[in-house]
């Protein structure tokens, strides 16, 4: 038996064909398919009502956490004047090793929200196919933003405009493999993996990142 | 008398970010349901679906102020708990067993002898959903259990139509694999 579906018959299970619509000799194939199909457990998840106290417990502990005025602190509005910055990490791994840049536009006197804070990414992954970074500031959507290859070979990079504050962020390697930046600080994530981290904030007499 | 309106999505974020941390159970309340089963499918069972649910109620918590677009809380929420999802399942599938070293409690309850053919076939089902990566038994989850339209997984994750159509058909040959190894 093969182990690919044919195209028409991936088509039907798309809903784009109907089954009518496919040549008989395909038709074995896609009955066992619909089979599969329609023994998928589509029965509704009812979840117990304790969850909404559960959840505003934790939520009230997290407001009242050292964290939650810092998060507080970034919110607060306030008028700042962002001149030229660089950070540049170190890039010393010999495996793999990425750099954070954080470059903000040079004289722009602004609100927190609206200020344009170009973060640059750069990966050292050789031998990748594809690389981009997820993060908070994408809604940790791989897709977002790629990173395109540059000239040094195993060297991946691309730019993002972040708001200020702190963002969370991954690279992912070939749409699978979530891979920490070892060049930035982490945390845990909560769920037995490490986030890299770039806080960007506003500082007096200039844009800074943390 | 009019009964007041309920407040929109954006006028309970806009309460809590400056500080009525209450009206936060308003938007737990609204959507603590609308993508449980999505969870339960993807993380295979209700009690690990409740526990990415409540994790991703209180880290939503925690980012309200980088949603940009707070009246499409639901969305940001979705995607919070997608990936509170993969992470979980990026972890499980490093501790996974191999293939027929399984629990028979993956297939849930029903057992009944009329749907004896159908439990096991969705047994089988599991079983070989477990074995996707994340990113494809989460376009298969979307597309064949809350039944979703390409156009509105793409809506809803940004990720694009046609990446979404290779994912789901790489799924497809996966999963014909997985279940003739089962067989």
């Amino acid at each position: 038996m093969k182990t690919e579906y044919h195209p028409l018959v991936k088509r039907l299970l798309d809903g784009e064909l109907m089954f009518a619509d496919l040549p008989s000799e395909l038709r074995a194939e896609a009955e066992q398919a619909l089979r599969w199909v329609a023994a998928l457990d589509r029965t509704p998840v009812a979840l117990s009502a304790r969850l909404d106290e559960r959840v505003m417990a934790q939520v009230r502990r997290h407001a009242k956490s050292p964290a939650g005025r810092v998060w507080r602190w970034l919110l607060g509005s306030r008028e700042i004047d962002i001149r030229f910055h660089v950070r540049p990490w170190a890039l010393g791994f010999a495996a793999a090793a990425a750099v954070a840049l954080v470059v903000v536009r040079p004289g722009l006197r602004t609100a927190p929200r609206s200020v344009p804070t170009y973060v640059r990414f750069i990966f050292y992954a050789p031998g990748a196919r594809t690389v981009s970074v997820a993060g908070t500031f994408n809604q940790w959507n791989p897709a977002a933003a790629p990173l395109v290859p540059t000239t040094s070979p195993g060297v991946w990079t691309t730019t993002v405009a972040l708001p200020l504050g702190q963002h969370q962020y991954a690279f992912v390697v070939d749409g699978m493999r979530w891979v920490p930046d070892p060049a930035a600080p982490t945390v845990d994530d909560g769920f037995g993996q490490r986030n890299s981290v770039v806080a960007v904030a506003a500082q007096d007499g200039g844009g800074r990142a943390l | 008398m009019r009964a007041a309106e309920p407040l929109s999505d954006g006028e309970v974020v806009h309460a809590i970010l400056t500080g009525d941390v209450e009206q936060y159970a308003v938007l737990v309340k609204r959507y603590r349901d609308r993508y449980a089963r999505y969870a339960a499918r993807m993380l295979g069972s209700p009690d690990a679906a409740e526990d990415a649910v409540q994790d991703a109620f209180v880290r939503a918590f925690d980012q309200l102020a980088q949603c940009r677009e707070p009246d499409k809380f639901a969305g940001w929420f979705f995607l919070i708990l997608r990936n509170r999802c993969f992470a979980e399942r990026r972890r499980s599938h490093r501790d996974a067993r191999p293939l027929g070293m399984q629990d028979e409690a993956i297939a849930g309850p029903d057992r009944s002898d009329r749907h004896v053919e159908r439990a096991e076939d969705r047994r089988a089902l599991e079983r070989a959903l477990e074995r996707l990566t994340p990113e494809q038994r989460d376009v298969f989850v979307l597309k064949h259990v809350e039944e979703m339209s390409y156009e509105e997984i793409a809506a809803l994750t940004g990720a694009s139509v046609p990446s979404l159509k290779m994912r789901m058909h790489r799924a497809y040959d996966r999963l014909r694999a997985l279940l003739k190894e089962l067989a």
